[in-house]
């Protein structure tokens, strides 16, 4: 690390200064905390397991070689975001495909549906939201997958996709528009 | 669409999606309950907003975060070996085994053809025998040439012998 950062949040700040001292350990640590959300913006972006797998492998492998870089001006999980999403349209860009959508059905952490067929449903729903998700452009489906998913402020999405919060604002608008569009015409309704 | 629509549009992403800032949702709310048409595009983004948001959170499957980290264990060690360890590991790996093979197989065709296309290098006695030929003796003898290259190839030996004895 560079500077000390401020912008980098006090564990992870300590980790990471044990990581530069010899601690793989503190890698380790940084890996549990964020392995998860990697994982999941993957997921959501190229819409299979084994892909997202991959991807994750590939973002903490390239963040080990390259956290002695990191300058800590902002937070680690922007830093970590945005090499998952480099890599996601890297990878989309390589096998040329929509994302796959066979596993969209595989395991999810839903809670309060009672009945198969409200499952059924929801699964059918969960299915076509996946599909109209994946047919965005693969820069909107990014910010969309950012803010709606991981929550993340239009700021933080800003650094991460490197462009103006005012360009994330337009995207995400643009966005949801057309996924509006796409899910009248399937039929999906509001939950 | 009045300016105001524009304006209250611009806001909307942020209000759909839960991040329109305090001291702005007193204006927006305030445009929304005057203005239908506004109303309606936001109603119908933020169903849209939440209904991606319904769909639960991915959980990778069981075991599956356990395997990750010792995968991710062995690349990262992986890294820290010499270069050429990691080559001679890649080149045995039996993924690479064909691909290896093929490679030294190629290699080895193209130097064999490579040395067979280079001319070996002139005799120098015969270099010496042709400095001595005339345009005569070659008007008169054409193959004398080839008479040099024949007599060279059968007696080099022998001629090397009795030039060595003459040197003695």
């Amino acid at each position: 690390m560079g500077k000390e950062g401020a912008g980098v949040d006090a564990e992870d700040r300590q980790l990471l200064r044990a990581f530069m001292h010899g601690e793989e350990s503190a890698f380790t640590a940084l890996v549990i905390k964020y392995r998860e959300s990697v994982y999941r913006v993957a997921r959501r972006m190229l819409g299979s397991h084994e892909d997202a797998a991959d991807v994750a492998q590939e973002v903490f492998i390239r963040a080990h070689r390259a956290l002695p870089r990191f300058d800590g001006r902002s937070q680690l999980y922007t830093w970590l975001y945005r090499i998952t999403v480099n890599l996601c349209l890297d990878f989309r860009g390589r096998s040329s495909r929509l994302p796959l959508l066979d596993d969209e059905d595989g395991a999810r952490d839903r809670s309060g549906v009672p009945t198969a067929e409200d499952e059924a449903e929801a699964r059918e729903a969960g299915r076509l939201v996946a599909r109209a998700v994946a047919q965005l452009p693969p820069r909107q489906r990014a910010m969309t997958v950012l803010r709606l998913y991981q929550d993340l402020p239009y700021q933080e999405i800003a650094r991460i996709m490197g462009c103006s919060e005012g360009t994330v604002k337009a995207t995400m608008f643009a966005a949801l528009r057309k996924l509006r569009r796409m899910l009248t015409e399937e039929g999906v309704r509001a939950p | 669409m009045t300016d105001r629509c524009a304006e209250v549009l611009e806001r909307l992403v942020e209000g759909v999606t839960g991040t329109v800032p305090p001291d702005e949702r007193a204006g927006v709310a305030g445009h929304l309950a005057a203005c239908s048409r506004c109303r309606d595009e936001a109603a119908s983004l933020e169903a849209v907003a939440a209904r991606l948001r319904a769909q639960g959170r991915f959980v990778a499957p069981p075991g599956f975060w356990e395997e990750f980290m010792r995968r991710l264990a062995g690349r990262i060690q992986e890294e820290r070996m010499p270069a050429g360890a990691r080559l001679r590991r890649w080149l045995a790996s039996p993924r690479h085994a064909v691909g290896t093979a093929v490679v030294t197989a190629v290699t080895v065709l193209a130097v064999f053809a490579a040395i067979r296309t280079i001319p070996p290098p002139p005799d120098p006695v015969v270099v010496r025998a042709r400095g001595l030929v005339t345009a005569t003796m070659t008007s008169s003898l054409p193959s004398l040439g080839e008479m040099l290259d024949t007599w060279r190839a059968g007696l080099a030996h022998e001629t090397d012998a009795v030039v060595d004895l003459k040197a003695r």
